[in-house]
């Protein structure tokens, strides 16, 4: 079983001041004072007539409003001997909660996308914590199937792991890791079963128990007490609330994840033979497809490569979206114009694009466009015009000729294409 | 003489054919649905209808209005002598005199005809149509030359029997084409079928100055909604598609047509007629459809017969999604056909029996009937765009004088632009005005137009419901659609929460608030200013003066486009035209912003939101868009 | 087309989400949609709950000759009904949505109805590709577009995703003229539901970006930095080839090539 505590390799990220060198350097009158200064922040210099020299603009710091600060104090020098102090949540150890001989479990069955805990699994640990928190003597366990990356998961509040390997729970095996569940529940009768209400399976598996047990589940909680559960209803119309039940599908954001402690993550012993987890056998997951880029519907598409007014090589454009296996998407005016479908018209009157990368070529940003791409993350634009609206907006702006640089990308793409392909034959 | 009794012979048997084709002619008509019309008062108005009203309209071109009083008044006459004069053998010189001057006039005019026809302007049907001209003039040369003898001028037998023979022959080849023709499908049938078609038509007020322009309620229940095959249109309308004369004055002002979109009123008007009468279109001579991409769609592959569905063969959906229902067609017909009728009523099946409303016309509705709104926003929040604009709700007041209907236009951020300026004059002139709020609802306009109109009639009644509760003398509306439902739509539904409540457009009613006095405002220095007429204000209601007043009063002097007034050309964004969004070849708006740059003028001003979103979704740079009452509230003297 | 598969879709009532008004539920419409795509009229269509609801005429409308509806009272389960009935209809496939839009939209129904009658379920379907040899070879959506295979026997669940295709115009011709084949049924109150207090929803409080510093400085500091994000980088002078490269690395770094 692999470790999925984080590495507290303490030695050499404790941080260690130096009082004496920040007293000097306080001390203006201290003898050492302009040596230890100098040697900070390189403020004088000998010049090349022998006279001290300060070059005035290494001494102070850029302040959080992007003003030039002095501190004659130097208290914001810390970080002298060249060490720079990073904060980060490592460095200040969490105090370790234990729970040893739990007498009871909550059982947190998370998505585990990628192998890696969720946003949304670690708030399930956390409103899990909320719940073991009214007992003692809880363990919060946390489920996962298939390949574990998660290097965090004592930060995340995990107390027990279980973890299954195995072909068997590969892609999509409802069957078989609804198995492990019913063993568990065999094993260790949890008081709860928490599953995120999610897409990515949770509620899938969650669902499969709770009709397999014969128990009333809540889905779409968002409020959870150990007595009280408040839940949406009618298509989040309603808040629905009743006895918490044993088995809870939850929504986002239902509690805080973990944040002041650390957990033991050991793993939790289960009888369970993984060659006897056998898959529904009238359920063959035949794989994920590759799906073309285009056909991904626009609303859903990760990475759209959009076109306007600004497109003259309307052949280039499609075969840089195909290079790059981009979803192809399209302001008003290239669509009136005729040379894109309607159904790619990005914007509040075409479709509201969700795409965490939005490469928009030649589109100077109506205000309905802009309206469209509300949600995307990282907006890049490629224009001629360096004060249009999308320029504004975008994270990374290219002011160019679009024709030179989609023939470069394609370039690019295809390059990387080829080394890939490389690769995997010199592997074979 | 031996071939005396031949010319006749000859004209009577033509007389009998053309009989016997006018009852077949007839029967088909009257395979439509019944229609209760006035048998005997339409006859009875039909010869003023036809020389007023009907030539009111050809009075627009002069050349052809005189052209055809001369051509069509002279072969009535020439016709009505003939029978005398050589069929009854009356023996008059005075009627063999008048005969001869009716024929005389009635060269001349074809002498126009032909002049015509020398290099005909491309909406002009050829074929059958360029043989015409030809036909007419024989007609009146070989009537004048059997005349002149019973005039007196030559002598009987003059000729002999070879010229007896010969004009026997011409007779047949003009009497054919005049009296046979006519009855049975000539290009003559527009004599025949148009005078009738004046008679019984399906809007009767239309005739002496009236306006009849609300679309009929579909009954909902039956086996079939709206028109599927031709049999399902009413008799009278089959017959108004028999009174086309090609003459393609519909084809040259259609917005759709222009713009390159597969629609030519003219071509649908015919395919109708080849829908009815069976056959397929192969002889049609005029423009195709436009194919969408710049080219044309070949013509003689459309099949339709009298049970036939319209949309299986004879016409592509397409067509019938391009119409913006701006009625421009309908206004320039010199035959007063009603194209824009026979498109619902077909779009009627499309919607309510296929349910195949194109592109995001199947949301829209889907909206509609959830939302009361097109977009599927929360009803809740119609009233939002008012939060700081303190005017009174019904529900609160129950009465006042002016309801102000707000219109779809509340959840639209510029037009709510409009709704504030509006709301700002209002309250300068200290009307009392009241809104319904979030218990208003769509007017139905878009779920009409898109042959909806289950939905229509649900929202009209509904939308009545709520006003019958509370009591107000006007509705003023900033929304031509609206204004247009509320006037001339909703009074189908037996309701009477309009009984003497006045529907005004804001234009009309500011305009009596300036006139009035109410509001001081001052002159306008902003530079050149054209008006774009609005369909549904212009066409559909007949105003085009309060906006041109509206103007006037603050020192605008209008810079009219080409095409103003009741040939203004539409926006391209009426009938739901831009969700069913047709492919074309040009955008209407694109258009119509040309129409305004050529006038020079740095604004257009609308009298619409519709227009007002078309207008500025011109890319730029293009002249300013302004509604008229962000105009005049720009040029609001300040109270002191 | 597959003619000779007994297909059920089931659909409730839906609610819009702005008006909360009655609607053709968004999912239950795709079954059905997914439904006339496989057997065409063939095609089964079931509603559990009150027979004169004109939603029920929305669903028709799409082009169902005829619908059945098992009548009984809001307030009952429809699970059991449900059981009875298919285990009377032994269909083949069984579609519904993923979650209904009206009462606890708990999304359990296929998961106890495949429990009850023993039969495999598949979540989240975006297509069916084909049914064979009793076999049908289906489509999961799953997040991004992707798309998973998944091969399963005969008889089988399926709850229809958004992803699959979208329900047809309903029509107001055909929904008025379908027949309603209404069956009464023994109905089971469900009593746990009854238990419940329901209010209208409450917006969910937004999370806070809670900063967890120690210092008054590091506070201070947190509470006046700019946002990150706020103008990015801009690339005038460099070549071409720079300019793609470096919007090559952004793709790299954001895994959307890979």
């Amino acid at each position: 079983m692999s470790n999925f505590s984080s590495n507290d390799d303490a030695l050499h990220s404790v941080f260690r001041r130096d009082l004496r060198t920040e007293w000097i350097a306080r001390n203006r009158l201290h003898p050492l004072h302009d040596s230890v200064v100098s040697a900070q922040q390189g403020g004088e210099v000998r010049g090349p007539t022998g006279l001290l020299r300060k070059n005035p603009h290494v001494i102070g710091f850029i302040g959080p409003n992007g003003l030039k600060r002095i501190d004659r104090a130097n208290g914001s020098f810390v970080a002298i001997g060249g060490k720079k102090r990073v904060p980060s949540a490592k460095d200040s150890q969490r105090p370790l909660h234990l729970v040893e001989n739990p007498e009871g479990y909550i059982m947190v069955v998370g998505d585990m996308i990628g192998g890696r805990l969720t946003s949304h699994d670690k708030d399930i640990l956390g409103l899990a914590h909320q719940l073991a928190a009214e007992k003692s003597k809880v363990a919060v366990v946390l489920v996962c199937f298939g390949e574990n990356k998660e290097t965090q998961c004592d930060l995340a509040g995990v107390d027990r792991v279980i973890h299954l390997e195995g072909n068997v729970f590969e892609g999509f095996a409802p069957e078989a890791g609804l198995s492990v569940l019913q063993q568990i529940e065999t094993s260790y009768q949890p008081m709860h079963w928490l599953f995120p209400d999610s897409v990515h399976g949770g509620s899938d598996l969650g669902s499969r128990l709770a009709a397999r047990l014969g128990e009333r589940p809540a889905t779409q909680a968002w409020q959870v007490t150990s007595e009280k559960t408040i839940s949406r209803g009618a298509s989040g119309s309603q808040d629905i609330s009743r006895t918490t039940p044993r088995i809870l599908m939850l929504m986002e954001e239902c509690a805080n994840a973990v944040e002041d402690t650390r957990h033991e993550a050991l793993p939790l012993a289960l009888e369970f033979d993984v060659s006897m987890a056998e898959g529904d056998h009238r359920l063959i997951d035949q794989g994920q497809i590759d799906v073309d880029s285009n056909a991904v519907p626009l609303a859903e598409a990760e990475f759209i490569l959009s076109a306007g007014n600004g497109i003259h090589n309307w052949d280039q454009f499609h075969s840089a979206a195909a290079a790059l296996r981009a979803t192809e998407g399209a302001s008003r005016v290239a669509v009136d114009d005729g040379f894109m479908p309607r159904s790619r018209q990005v914007g509040a009157s075409g479709t509201w694009v969700t795409a965490r990368v939005y490469l928009a070529v030649g589109i100077s940003g109506a205000i309905q466009h802009m309206q469209g791409i509300g949600q995307c993350d990282k907006v890049v634009a490629i224009n001629t015009d360096a004060g249009c609206d999308m320029v504004k907006r975008a994270d990374l702006a290219v002011i160019a000729d679009s024709e030179a640089i989609l023939a470069e990308l394609t370039r690019l793409a295809q390059q990387r294409e080829l080394s890939k392909e490389e690769e995997e034959s010199d592997a074979a | 003489m031996i071939f005396d009794w031949l010319p006749p012979t000859l004209i009577g048997v033509l007389l009998v054919l053309a009989g016997i084709g006018a009852v077949r002619r007839i029967n088909l008509w009257r395979a439509g649905q019944s229609e209760k019309v006035d048998i005997l008062a339409g006859l009875m108005a039909m010869p003023k209808r036809y020389l007023h009203d009907l030539h009111h309209v050809v009075e627009r071109d002069k050349y052809m209005s005189r052209t055809h009083v001369a051509t069509g008044g002279g072969f009535v006459l020439a016709m009505v002598l003939v029978v005398f004069v050589h069929l009854f053998g009356v023996k008059s010189e005075i009627l063999a005199w008048a005969l001869l001057a009716a024929l005389v006039i009635m060269f001349c005019g074809a002498l126009f005809v032909a002049k015509r026809r020398l290099n005909p302007p491309s909406r002009l049907s050829k074929g059958p149509w360029m043989r015409l001209p030809k036909s007419l003039l024989t007609f009146s040369i070989t009537f004048f030359v059997l005349t002149l003898p019973a005039a007196g001028i030559l002598p009987e037998g003059f000729g002999g029997w070879l010229l007896t023979v010969v004009l026997s022959v011409l007779i047949l080849m003009s009497l054919g084409e005049m009296l046979f023709g006519m009855t049975w499908g000539g290009p003559m049938k527009h004599a025949f079928a148009g005078a009738l078609h004046l008679a019984f038509h399906r809007r009767p007020e239309r005739f002496g100055g009236g306006r009849s322009t609300g679309l009929k309620p579909a009954v909902l229940g039956g086996d079939v909604h709206g028109v599927s095959k031709p049999t399902d249109f009413k008799w009278n309308q089959l017959l108004g598609f028999d009174a086309c004369v090609q003459c393609g004055r519909c084809e040259a002002v259609c917005p759709a047509f222009a713009a390159g979109q597969p629609l030519n009123p003219k071509k649908l008007i015919q395919d109708m007629v080849v829908g009815f009468a069976g056959g397929t279109d192969e002889k049609y001579a005029g423009s195709p459809y436009p194919d969408g991409s710049g080219g044309v769609q070949d013509v003689g592959n459309a099949v339709g017969g009298k049970d036939q569905i319209i949309t299986n063969g004879l016409i592509n959906p397409d067509t019938l999604w391009s119409c913006t229902t701006c009625r421009a067609c309908v206004e320039e017909c010199p035959m007063m056909i009603e194209h824009v009728d026979a498109i619902v009523d077909m779009r009627r099946f499309l919607t309510l029996e296929k349910g195949d409303t194109p592109n995001k016309g199947a949301q829209v509705l889907e909206n509609i009937i959830a939302t009361d709104n097109p977009n599927g926003y929360s009803p809740a929040s119609r009233t939002h765009w008012a939060a700081d604009q303190n005017l009174n709700v019904m529900k609160e007041v129950k009465q006042a004088d002016v309801l102000f209907w707000v219109s779809d236009g509340a959840f639209d951020m510029r037009s709510q632009r409009i709704l504030r300026s509006f709301v700002t004059l209002l309250k300068a002139a200290k009307v009392d005005v009241a809104i319904l709020g979030d218990e208003e609802r769509d007017s139905g306009d878009v779920a009409r137009r898109l042959g909806d109109d289950a939905t229509f009639q649900s929202l009209a009644k509904r939308n009545l419901a709520t006003m019958s509760q509370y009591r107000f003398n006007t509705i003023v509306t900033t929304d031509p659609h609206a204004f247009h439902c509320l006037k001339n739509e909703y009074g189908d539904f037996g309701s009477t929460a309009l009984d003497g409540v006045e529907v005004l457009h804001h234009t009309t009613f500011l305009n009596r608030l300036i006139k009035e006095g109410r509001l001081q405002l001052d002159a306008f220095s902003g530079g050149k200013v054209t008006y774009h007429d609005p369909c549904y204000l212009g066409r559909y209601n007949g105003e085009y003066d309060a906006p041109r007043e509206l103007l006037a009063s603050l020192g605008i002097e209008v810079a009219e486009m080409e095409r103003s007034g009741y040939r203004s050309r539409c926006c391209g964004g009426g009938g739901g035209v831009p969700i069913t969004d047709i492919p074309g070849e040009r955008r209407i708006a694109d258009m119509r912003m040309e129409d305004v740059i050529s006038t020079g003028a740095e604004m257009v001003a609308v009298g619409c939101q519709q227009c007002t979103a078309m207008l500025e979704g011109v890319v730029e740079p293009r002249p300013v868009v302004k509604d008229i009452a962000e105009i005049l509230a720009g040029q609001l003297k300040e109270m002191h | 087309m597959q003619p000779n598969v007994n297909v059920v879709s089931l659909v409730s009532i839906g609610r819009h989400p702005q008006s909360g008004r009655s609607r053709r539920a968004e999912q239950d419409g795709r079954a059905v949609e997914l439904g006339l795509s496989l057997v065409g009229e063939a095609l089964t269509v079931v509603h559990v709950g009150e027979d004169q609801d004109p939603v029920l005429r929305q669903y028709a409308g799409m082009g169902l000759p005829s619908m059945t509806v098992l009548s009984q009272g809001k307030e009952c389960d429809a699970l059991p009904v449900l059981t009875s009935f298919l285990k009377a209809q032994l269909p083949s496939v069984v579609l519904t949505g993923v979650r209904s839009e009206s009462g606890e939209s708990s999304g359990m129904l296929p998961y106890l109805l495949a429990e009850a009658l023993g039969w495999p379920l598949v979540p989240r379907v975006a297509e069916i590709l084909h049914i064979k040899d009793g076999q049908a070879e289906v489509l999961l959506a799953l997040p991004r577009g992707q798309r998973r295979s998944v091969q399963v026997t005969l008889p089988f669940i399926a709850s229809v995703d958004n992803a699959a295709q979208e329900a047809r115009q309903t029509a107001f011709g055909p929904g008025l003229r379908a027949t309603l084949h209404v069956e009464t049924v023994d109905s089971v109150v469900d009593d746990a539901a009854i238990q419940w207090e329901m209010s209208a929803a409450k917006p969910r409080p937004k999370r806070l970006k809670v900063v967890k510093a120690k210092t008054a400085a590091d506070r201070m500091k947190a509470a006046t930095a700019k946002p990150v994000g706020g103008g990015g980088k801009i690339m005038k002078n460099e070549t071409p080839a720079e300019k793609a490269q470096a919007i090559f690395d952004l793709l790299l770094e954001e895994k959307v090539v890979r």
